[in-house]
């Protein structure tokens, strides 16, 4: 403990932040914890711990009185929490991840009040990163540890409620941790303290530990009203780009999916693009998360395919995405169909299933074009005047080539859907003649952006 | 925060270490502590230690002296942690001895009293002797043994915290009485047996201590900054510390309630407080109302009072903890009445009850109500939901003629075939056609928008009958003519031709409308 204290000082001192944030880390080796833990009594941690938050610093440098208590109760309650870790690391029997989670929410707190009322300066924020991220942990061991014993069957509090709530009583601990990260939220976007000394500094961090537990919560609406309480007040915010990357790279890539996820994809890729090209070049695993959002997208709004070197370094991704564009790129539906369903389970954990299925149409497009292109020129009207592809197709071409690409007989009405669909999302410029059972396409431009 | 170890470092002399413990720490890794719940059970017994004239003791643990927690403060009244023989060479009396050892044999040992709180007790009783000058006086064979008088007071302690208002405080007796011994420590005070009436008391004030300390609110002279000043303000808006310093509320005691209730109808109230028994119907009568609501419904088809009735079921069911093919039934019933007359808000209630039920492995109707669920979320665009369904569904049931059908609409509509669409609209298992009513109507618009700007210069109406499953042409002229299309018909020879390429832009506005609000009672 003693040690703990003087790293303390030493931070208060230099006014560093992150050095002081390490003092509230349960990411120790067990013995450190044993030691902290085993340097005070339960009669005497108080006492002992205030004693030294006080002659921690001395002279110009005193701590105010409202602060040495304000730290007295952190440390109190990470003294405690270690207290209720320790047994939990050994999986000793009588250990509870509940309990953890329940101590460590209370060294929360303690820092909440610090910051409220007691005089924390912003400085000190590294300090709610790391315990807010590590009280995340402990709440999903503890909704873990809870889920595996369920015959315990703790549900009380569900009590007033007219059905029961299964998500609730499975997520328990993992909401309450959404709630206490909310506060936190508010504890740093509320400060009004000019720039330099605001705790809107630790905003990003906060909100993205927040998506992600809104992720995992299977809430992901929630962050919408994280990102409309913000913009809110984008005003009297700092930049986003005057944050550290890390916290820029999670915020755009968490930003990005939301659009992602509401089909809102050239925002989606906006978003991803900006995550995409601050990512450290060596962050293999973001990248390749980035990417698998980034690769739909693109794909959906501006129709190209990634490149072989795009997905070179990503194996992963490679056999996510390469046999669906390799369908696409020859046109072939019925192999488009079946790599879809092959893949099904893998894009539909990666909730990019519905997007990828809107890649048919780029498909059939492709087979549509072949078509066209089959059908050859037309006789020129005049000698040596410029060569014209045949326009006027008949549609039973049509029908029999998305035949025999999707390998069922279709009949001309569901083709006619089909084609019908190309020309309304632009796809393919023309129109359906249908009483003369023609298609007449563009003489310029009848696939936009593919060349003919 | 100095602890007198053998051989404090001059500050400066540390390593630079983040963390570095000096390993030469003299204490060994004492397992007594146990959970914070138990404050004092934990710290370790040696603050009684036996005095070095003490006869082979058996009871005491070895380790007890290893406790180099001096942090003497608190303990300064009599038994100091470090016994100092040389010091003071107590001779304790042989009715002593036999006094501790009579109360650590087996046959006297309570299994309800730690050892923790024996050694605590007995140390409290014979310094107290000691320091009242009572050691040779006392009739030691007389005395209440250790874990005795641990009991009573605990019997006392309950007693008093029934009789007084205490109650927000929650000293449950056992931790009361280990409580206690810590504030015994640092005051001197009298044995248990001297002055009962005080106990609570001294339990009161210790655990107040134990509580946060209260934030001052003095101004400090430091407090210059723009900063805590404002932070200041806040507070005192805030009145105080009230919100982060609520009190727990009491966690609900009681398992489920046991209903008692007879009566087979019962309106529904929401609950403000915990459920009364008599008011609740147990399964048995639930059973006989289920079947009484059936022949209702059947006969007075009347759904504000059904819908009551069935929430009040469920209620009764939720209290109760009652989750089985009984309660699948209900839930089921109600969704099934809930969707039929579009009441989308109860049915949404429903099935998300009825899908944990099923998760929970109890039968029912689970293909069926799984295929609605993809429906339904067609219907509310809830893309999310909509592939958690696709992940939650097993590859044998995305063969069930329901779900597949569901699935089928699904991927139809994805890909703007409307024209399968229409067909499988045609052909819905079960009640799925109440759902696909509520948005047919939008999807014809979408088709029709796809029409007008694909087929120039025209289409014959009966096409559009057919392609949009309208029930006859007249029915599809009505829709066309229901967003002003009247000049896009026109009567040939006898025929009825839909003039799409006159049409433009005119249903793109109520389609977007139409696929922009999905607003449903009960939908988040």
């Amino acid at each position: 403990m003693d040690s703990l204290i003087r790293t303390f000082s030493e931070a208060q001192t230099s006014r560093h932040g992150y050095q002081l944030a390490q003092t509230l880390s349960p990411d120790l080796p067990q013995q450190q914890l044993q030691a902290i833990w085993q340097s005070c009594g339960h009669h005497d941690a108080q006492n002992v711990i205030k004693r030294g938050i006080q002659n921690s610093t001395s002279g110009f440098e005193k701590l105010p009185k409202d602060e040495v208590q304000g730290w007295s109760d952190v440390y109190l309650a990470y003294w405690k929490a270690i207290g209720e870790l320790l047994p939990a690391l050994n999986q000793a029997p009588q250990a509870s991840w509940t309990k953890v989670y329940d101590a460590w929410k209370e060294l929360l707190s303690a820092l909440y009040r610090g910051y409220i009322g007691q005089g924390f300066e912003a400085w000190s924020i590294p300090c709610l990163y790391v315990v807010a991220k590590n009280l995340r942990i402990f709440a999903l061991k503890a909704d873990e540890e809870r889920n595996n014993n369920v015959a315990a069957g703790d549900t009380s509090g569900q009590i007033f409620q007219d059905d029961f709530d299964p998500e609730s009583e499975q997520h328990q601990k993992l909401e309450d941790c959404a709630r206490q990260l909310n506060r936190i939220f508010t504890l740093c976007l509320n400060d009004r303290a000019p720039l330099e000394e605001s705790r809107k500094w630790g905003i990003y961090y906060i909100i993205n530990l927040l998506f992600k537990t809104y992720f995992k919560l299977n809430s992901a609406s929630l962050s919408k009203n994280i990102l409309k309480t913000l913009s809110a007040y984008r005003g009297d915010m700092p930049p986003l780009s005057a944050f550290p990357k890390s916290q820029q790279v999670t915020f755009k890539y968490y930003e990005g999916v939301l659009c992602f996820l509401e089909e809102n994809y050239h925002q989606a890729e906006e978003h991803l693009t900006h995550a995409w090209s601050l990512c450290h070049k060596d962050a293999m695993k973001n990248k390749e998360l980035i990417l698998t959002y980034l690769v739909p997208c693109h794909l959906l709004t501006t129709h190209t395919l990634p490149s072989k070197k795009l997905l070179e370094p990503y194996p992963r991704l490679q056999k996510l995405f390469l046999p669906l564009c390799d369908c696409i790129k020859k046109g072939q539906l019925h192999a488009f169909d079946l790599a879809l369903q092959e893949g099904e389970n893998e894009f539909v954990k990666r909730r990019i299933y519905l997007s990828m299925e809107r890649g048919r149409d780029l498909a059939l497009r492709n087979l549509l074009r072949k078509v066209f292109i089959a059908g050859g020129f037309e006789e020129p009207k005049t000698e040596g005047g410029p060569r014209l592809r045949r326009t006027r197709i008949p549609i039973a071409e049509f029908v029999a080539a998305i035949s025999l690409g999707s390998k069922k007989a279709m009949d001309t009405d569901e083709v006619e859907c089909h084609m019908a669909n190309m020309i309304y999302k632009d796809m393919m410029k023309g129109y359906i003649a249908r009483e003369r059972g023609f298609v007449v396409l563009s003489k310029s431009g009848a696939f936009p952006g593919t060349g003919v | 925060m100095q602890w007198p170890s053998a051989q404090p470092p001059p500050p400066g002399t540390q390593p630079p270490a983040p963390y570095p413990y000096s390993t030469a720490t003299a204490f060994t890794p004492v397992q007594v502590r146990q959970t914070f719940g138990q404050p004092y059970a934990a710290a370790p017994p040696a603050s009684y230690p036996p005095p070095p004239a003490y006869g082979p003791l058996p009871t005491h643990p070895p380790a007890a002296p290893l406790h180099t927690n001096p942090a003497a403060p608190l303990t300064a009244a009599p038994p100091s942690t470090t016994p100092e023989p040389a010091k003071k060479k107590i001779d304790w009396p042989e009715s002593v001895r036999n006094y501790v050892q009579r109360s650590f044999q087996t046959s006297n040992l309570d299994p309800s009293v730690s050892r923790a709180e024996m050694e605590a007790k007995l140390k409290e009783t014979i310094s107290y002797a000691n320091d009242q000058g009572h050691m040779y006086s006392i009739n030691w064979e007389k005395m209440p043994l250790p874990q005795e008088m641990i009991k009573e007071e605990r019997a006392r302690a309950r007693a008093l915290q029934q009789a007084s208002s205490f109650s927000a405080l929650s000293i449950s007796p056992t931790s009361g009485s280990k409580k206690r011994k810590s504030t015994d420590f640092g005051e001197g005070a009298a044995p248990p047996w001297r002055n009962g009436q005080n106990r609570l008391e001294d339990r009161v004030t210790f655990s107040a201590d134990k509580r946060p300390a209260p934030v001052e609110d003095a101004q400090s002279k430091n407090q210059s900054k723009f900063q805590k000043q404002l932070e200041k303000r806040q507070k005192r808006f805030d009145g105080g510390y009230k919100s982060t310093y609520r009190e727990p509320t009491p966690p609900p005691s009681d398992g489920p309630v046991v209903g008692t209730c007879e009566t087979l109808e019962k309106r529904y109230l929401r609950l403000t407080a915990p459920p009364v028994p008599s008011v609740v119907r147990p399964e048995r009568v639930l059973r006989q109302t289920l079947e009484l609501l059936k022949r209702k419904w059947k006969k007075e088809q009347n759904y504000s009072y059904i819908c009551d009735q069935f929430k009040s079921m469920r209620q009764d069911l939720t209290v109760q903890r009652i989750k089985n093919e009984f309660t699948v039934e209900v839930y089921e019933i109600h969704a099934r009445i809930a969707l039929e007359k579009g009441d989308l808000g109860e049915y949404n209630q429903c099935q998300t009850q009825l899908k944990a039920l099923y998760k929970m492995g109890i039968k029912g109707k689970s293909i069926e109500f799984k295929a609605y669920r993809i429906l339904y979320f067609i219907h509310t665009a809830n893309r999310t939901a909509l592939n958690d369904v696709l992940a939650d569904l097993t590859a044998a049931e995305k063969e069930e003629e329901a779900i597949k059908h569901a699935l089928d609409v699904r991927s139809a509509l994805a890909l703007g075939n409307y024209h399968r669409f229409f067909r499988l609209y045609n052909d819905t298992p079960n009640m799925g056609a109440y759902l696909m009513d509520m948005f047919v109507g939008r999807e014809r618009l979408a088709a029709i928008c796809n029409i007008c700007k694909a087929y120039k210069p025209d289409v014959p109406l009966r096409f559009v009958t057919e392609e949009l499953y309208f029930e006859s042409d007249a029915d599809a002229a009505q829709f066309i003519l229901d967003y002003q299309g009247q000049d896009l018909l026109e009567d040939r020879n006898g025929t009825v031709v839909f003039l799409t390429g006159k049409a433009k832009e005119l249903f793109e506005g109520p389609r977007k409308a139409a696929f922009s609000r999905v607003d449903i009672k009960g939908q988040i």
